[in-house]
């Protein structure tokens, strides 16, 4: 049937797809601390900032959203001049090693609660 | 010594002031009447975005600048998300800053 062959290739692309994605998953974080030197000037040693608050703070916050900033920064889809140029001299790797090193580091980042004050 | 001291604070004072006007600081109980509904993806630990996966960002403590910033850019369609423009759509400006004030207020207090 046609219709089991296509359903055959989806599945081969999908699984295709899914192991070059996580080929890309695994960050280092020692590699990404050695390549943060530029991201510090703004963000900070440790992703906690210089005091700049309309830069974010990078500590803490989920690895996976982070590249996913990196990517978009990169691709375009996420616009910002200052960020473009950094991001579109990463590779895949390095963002994934950034992301990594960034996201393992202590700061006040959390998850959002709005419940009354106790 | 004393003179210096008052010269370096109204030197200080003419510096802050326009750049606190330039960026009206929300108010935080206010925000956080407003912040229910951000809860329901940002409040919840390993929630994730689908169609790209990845967690949704933690976003309490975040500098208020910065979340200013970010809910502004979905507002105006410069920052794409699909639910975040939405919400951001639905909220005055100085809605947006209590949010922002009461965000940045959330973070967990770090030692």
């Amino acid at each position: 049937m046609k219709g089991h062959a296509m359903t055959l290739r989806l599945l081969i692309a999908l699984t295709l797809g899914s192991v070059a994605f996580g080929a890309h998953a695994n960050g280092s974080i020692d590699a990404g601390k050695q390549k943060s030197q530029t991201c510090q000037a703004c963000h900070g040693a440790d992703g906690n900032g210089i005091g700049i608050t309309m830069y974010p703070i990078l500590a803490g916050q989920h690895a996976d959203y982070l590249r996913k900033a990196l990517g978009d920064y990169k691709s375009g889809a996420r616009v910002n001049p200052i960020m473009a140029g950094f991001a579109g001299a990463l590779s895949e790797q390095d963002i994934a090693d950034l992301a990594a090193y960034f996201s393992s580091q202590q700061g006040p980042l959390v998850e959002l609660n709005a419940d009354p004050a106790k | 010594m004393k003179r210096l001291n008052a010269l370096a604070l109204a030197s200080l004072a003419l510096v802050t002031l326009p750049f606190a006007a330039a960026h009206a600081q929300g108010d935080p109980a206010l925000g956080r009447q407003l912040a229910y509904t951000c809860t329901g993806c940002h409040g919840i630990a390993g929630y994730k975005n689908a169609y790209p996966q990845y967690h949704v960002p933690r976003i309490a403590g975040q500098n208020y600048d910065y979340l200013l910033a970010a809910l502004i850019a979905y507002q105006k369609g410069e920052r794409t998300h699909p639910t975040m423009q939405a919400q951001a759509a639905s909220f005055s400006e100085t809605d947006l800053q209590n949010l922002a004030a009461f965000i940045a207020s959330a973070g967990k207090v770090t030692p």
